[in-house]
């Protein structure tokens, strides 16, 4: 190819979950990509702007990486995603990101389509998408294997470094959200900062072990067909007896979360504290809570 | 033979607006007082204010229309012509004030709202949905944390030079962050002009979101006599912003002229003081619905009634 | 003997058909929960997670009223989005409140609507015959197909009649019909004979009336005490009105026509946006074929799907220079407010009608 073409990657939502996917099939193919960096007040403004009002903090925040991206690239990857597994959903937003994203800006979008439910596998899905950067589909489905190796790969030391800090002395905290929000740096990193500074250890409910095949998160809820909050109420279950103490963290308004935070709350017998946060949610407020709640749960092993 | 009259009334929730216009639309007189809760005495005292300031022997009121949030139960009792929508209102009479606005920006006491005009025809418009952020009430409520008075609270803004971020989507949220920015010691001035800010960052990110803003632009309601706010806007559309000397009356001023359609022999009376009007709300309990019906007495007598949503609530 | 009762959600005058398929296919009396208030919205309220939907309140209240008037079973509809999740919660809700009672889902999370809704049937009545079941199925469908073609032609006319209160009168007097039918033919004599008494009454409709269309999430559209019945405020200021949602749409014809609502608005959607959002975009882009004034799109507050919509919704109405205004409910949404919107958005209707003339 002549014409080298650069893939604009938003740090933001999916990328929490795939970003190892994405890198290194685009490299594989030898596409240059460009991630946005870091959430700063500046995207955040911009995802505000371009974004209605009563959409959620992560999609507004999303957007604002799109429009970071969206003069210094040739496309930018917004994939669609209804379901990674039979009758299993996700939230919608994440079927409706690709149209959204198109009706709010001019920009050129690569995507890929995902739909198990409807038959549509995720390979299938990247093997189309490589066909319209032009590649052929052996190439592709090789780039493919590759990359979900290396996915796996890097899961699977995220997921044992993580089992590794259970065993530390110290007070530690399960952060149940979402890995988008968890790691932005204007919603979850405002949380793991103050308890970092609290000295207390940060277990992520969503890094989760790639070769869990229990369904722990039954215990907790049957019925429950969001994907992604699966995930999480598995992480629960498996280190709800290691840590001191919950913390439910979403962002405004969270569908999803609006429910099944609730039914973990009634399920889970754990000491918890819930943190939604909205546009400007002010830090001093969010770091007065936390400290109430820490003062709680370390108090539980004085007296324990 | 007397020349015609019509009174306009607008009942908002904090401010209570009337204005008498003759044929010409020019205004004949006006009064301004504060609702304090009360619709009902607000405009008892609003009408004898205007007695003492009309000539009414060289005019006779013809048409009575009343608009704002307490439309009904003041139009009912008043026996109006026409009781409409305060935003039809605020447009008609702003179209007549300046035919050329494009735009009308008004912050009322608990509603904004946002109308866009085209060729003298309202062509789309928009209100705050949800919350009461970035109304008057709010503010209002914010420069008494501050202790500051309300009237004074612009000047003391336009001191600032260096406006703190105030999060302001939800009241509460921007009331606990005020709270606490006070507390480390910000200075007043730089709290006041933050949150003149933060009512037009909220204005624009929520009523106007998607609206094209075009010039003129004219601003209204009550939070327009502040003129910090005044200058924030300014500051975040780059254009001129029109406030005018009577924008508070726009809406009184609007529904006036649109009652001279409705002329009718009335029998009104700047009297309205001997009168005692009472409301009542009872539950209808006449099918599942449970309506809840207003009742409005008038010396004791029943004069009108609504809430119903069924023919069996009247009966 | 005291037979046990069985309660679902009140939704207006779905109600008749739901009670008369209880009764027929199972043992238990029907009783419908009780009218909406201002209270059941207050209770459902208080126990609900703070940011569940809209709907999940409403039913929650409306659960909690049906068990206190001694309903032993609950019946709820299920469906997709959020609402395939409400059973869990509600019931473990429920149950923290102390209540005792068995709760069943309609549609079981949306898999195969006429399977699951017999499986169902089957949990309320094991000795059930799939025959007399398909039997009354269908009859239950095909009633709630005439109603809802009934209510398509009371939409457009009901603003209009000549004396108040004649399409009311009729259609309780059907909906009575209705509740006692026999069997097919006695519906269909009954639906011919109701719909020719509909087109009878007087109406006083001009050529070229204001018509306002509907659109927007299931819930809010179908259950008028959610809206502060917006069509009939609508209806009152004499409009023609236009509304998609209904549970034929629902149950039926949804799956066959997402192809053709995606083509129709192919320049702004390639795909479905979950629940129906896509569909209601499409839905504008056919009132604005059909010379509509205006449309309105509700949604409850924090309504993902319909949130997601809004954006492109808005270009398609910017583009064809349309009038359209969005309405958020919560619980909190005052009654006022929305008719001031209401009567302001009709006002700039008739001012821009005005104008082209």
């Amino acid at each position: 190819m002549d014409n080298k073409i650069t893939i604009g990657i938003p740090r933001s939502l999916l990328y929490y979950k795939y970003n190892t996917l994405w890198l290194t099939f685009f490299n594989e193919l030898g596409i240059d990509t460009l991630v946005s960096p870091e959430t700063n007040y500046e995207i955040l403004e911009n995802g505000k702007k371009n974004t209605v009002s009563e959409a959620c903090l992560s999609l507004k925040i999303f957007i604002g990486h799109v429009n970071y991206l969206k003069d210094k690239v040739d496309y930018i990857l917004v994939p669609r995603i209804v379901s990674l597994e039979n009758e299993m959903k996700l939230c919608t937003n994440f079927s409706a990101l690709y149209d959204i994203v198109k009706n709010t800006f001019k920009v050129n979008v690569i995507s890929y389509n995902v739909d198990v439910d409807k038959g549509i596998s995720e390979q299938d899905a990247f093997i189309k998408m490589g066909q319209e950067l032009g590649f052929g589909k052996e190439l592709i489905l090789n780039a493919y294997k590759v990359s979900k190796k290396e996915e796996y790969k890097q899961r699977k030391i995220n997921y044992l470094l993580q089992r590794k800090k259970l065993n530390r002395e110290r007070t530690k905290v399960l952060l149940v959200s979402h890995g988008y929000n968890s790691n932005d740096n204007l919603v979850g990193k405002i949380i793991t900062d103050n308890l970092k500074k609290y000295d207390v250890e940060v277990i992520y409910a969503d890094i989760i072990n790639p070769d869990n095949r229990e369904k722990l998160y039954k215990n907790i809820s049957k019925r429950l067909y969001w994907t992604y909050n699966q995930e999480l109420l598995n992480s629960i279950e498996e280190y709800k007896d290691y840590v001191d103490g919950i913390v439910y963290l979403s962002t405004l308004p969270c569908g999803p979360d609006s429910l099944v935070n609730e039914m973990c709350i009634r399920k889970v017998n754990k000491k918890n504290i819930t943190i939604y946060m909205d546009e400007l949610s002010s830090t001093e407020m969010i770091q007065t809570r936390l400290e109430s709640f820490i003062d709680i749960i370390k108090k539980d092993d004085i007296y324990e | 033979m007397k020349n015609k009259a019509y009174l306009g009334i607008d009942i908002g929730s904090i401010s209570t607006k009337a204005v008498i216009i003759d044929d010409n639309n020019n205004i004949l007189t006006s009064e301004y007082i504060y609702t304090n809760a009360d619709p009902i005495n607000a405009v008892k005292t609003l009408i004898s204010k205007l007695k003492n300031k009309f000539d009414y022997n060289s005019y006779k009121i013809v048409s009575i229309g009343t608009t704002g949030s307490a439309r009904k139960l003041i139009g009912k009792m008043l026996g109006a012509t026409i009781i409409k929508n305060e935003i039809t209102a605020h447009a008609i009479g702003t179209i007549n004030m300046h035919p050329d606005v494009k735009t009308i920006l008004e912050i009322g006491g608990q509603d904004s709202k946002i109308i866009l005009i085209d060729n003298k025809v309202i062509s789309d418009y928009a209100m705050n949905t949800l919350c009461a952020a970035g109304t008057g009430a709010f503010l209002t409520s914010q420069a008494k944390r501050l202790n500051i008075n309300i009237d004074d609270f612009g000047l003391i803004a336009l001191r600032s030079k260096r406006p703190i971020k105030i999060a302001a989507r939800c009241t509460v949220f921007a009331e606990s962050d005020l709270i606490h920015k006070a507390q480390i010691g910000y200075k007043k001035e730089d709290i006041a002009y933050g949150l003149c800010k933060s009512i037009v960052n909220n204005y624009l990110n929520n009523v106007a979101k998607g609206k094209k803003i075009l010039t003129p632009i004219v601003f209204q309601g009550g939070v327009s006599k502040n003129i910090g706010v005044i200058k924030a806007f300014e500051e975040e559309l780059k254009q001129e912003i029109i406030v005018d000397d009577i924008g508070h009356l726009m809406g009184a001023y609007g529904i006036a002229i649109m009652s001279k359609k409705y002329e009718d022999d009335l029998k009104f009376s700047f009297n309205i003081n001997e009168f005692k009007f009472e409301t009542k709300v009872s539950e209808c309990n006449k099918c599942t619905n449970n309506c809840e019906i207003v009742n409005i007495y008038k010396n004791k007598i029943l004069v009108d009634r609504w809430g119903n949503r069924c023919e069996n609530g009247l009966k | 003997m005291n037979r046990k009762v069985i309660s679902f959600p009140t939704l207006s005058d779905y109600n008749t058909p739901i009670k008369f398929i209880l009764e027929k296919l199972t043992d238990y009396e029907v009783r419908p929960s009780k009218q909406i208030t201002k209270d059941t919205l207050e209770l459902g309220s208080k126990h609900s997670p703070e940011y569940a939907c809209l709907p999940f309140k409403y039913t929650l209240g409306n659960y909690i009223e049906s068990l206190e008037d001694g309903a032993g079973i609950i019946l709820q509809a299920g469906g997709g989005c959020r609402f395939g999740y409400y059973y869990e919660l509600q019931q473990q809700i429920l149950t923290d409140l102390g209540y005792e009672f068995e709760f069943y889902s309609l549609t079981d999370n949306d898999v195969n609507g006429i399977r699951s809704i017999y499986n169902t049937f089957k949990k309320l009545n094991p000795h059930i015959k799939k025959i007399k079941y398909l039997y009354y199925l269908l009859l239950t469908f095909l009633m709630i197909y005439f109603m809802d073609k009934i209510d398509i032609y009371i939409r457009k006319n009901i603003g209009f009649e000549i004396h108040k209160g004649s399409f009311d009168r009729i259609k309780n007097s059907m909906l009575t019909k209705f509740s006692k039918t026999k069997g097919f033919i006695d519906l269909i004599k009954n639906y011919l004979y109701y719909k020719k008494r509909f087109i009878n009454i007087p109406l006083d409709k001009p050529k070229n009336c204001i018509k306002i269309g509907i659109v927007g999430e299931l819930y809010t559209s179908m259950q008028p005490h959610s809206t502060y019945f917006l069509e009939r405020e609508l209806a009152n200021m004499n409009v023609e009105i236009t509304r998609f949602t209904n549970v034929t749409f629902l149950l039926i014809t949804k799956r066959f026509k997402e192809k053709y609502y995606l083509r129709k608005i192919k320049k702004y959607c390639k795909y479905t946006l979950g629940s129906d959002a896509m569909e209601n975009i499409a839905r504008a882009k056919i009132l604005i074929d059909k010379g509509y004034d205006g449309i309105i799109h509700i949604k409850p507050f924090g309504c993902t799907p319909e949130i997601g919509g809004m954006k492109i919704l808005e270009n398609l109405c910017n583009d064809e220079n349309m009038p359209l205004m969005f309405l958020t409910f919560d619980t909190n949404t005052s009654e006022l407010g929305i008719k001031t919107r209401l009567e302001a958005f009709y006002d700039m209707l008739n001012m821009r009608r005005n104008n082209e003339k």
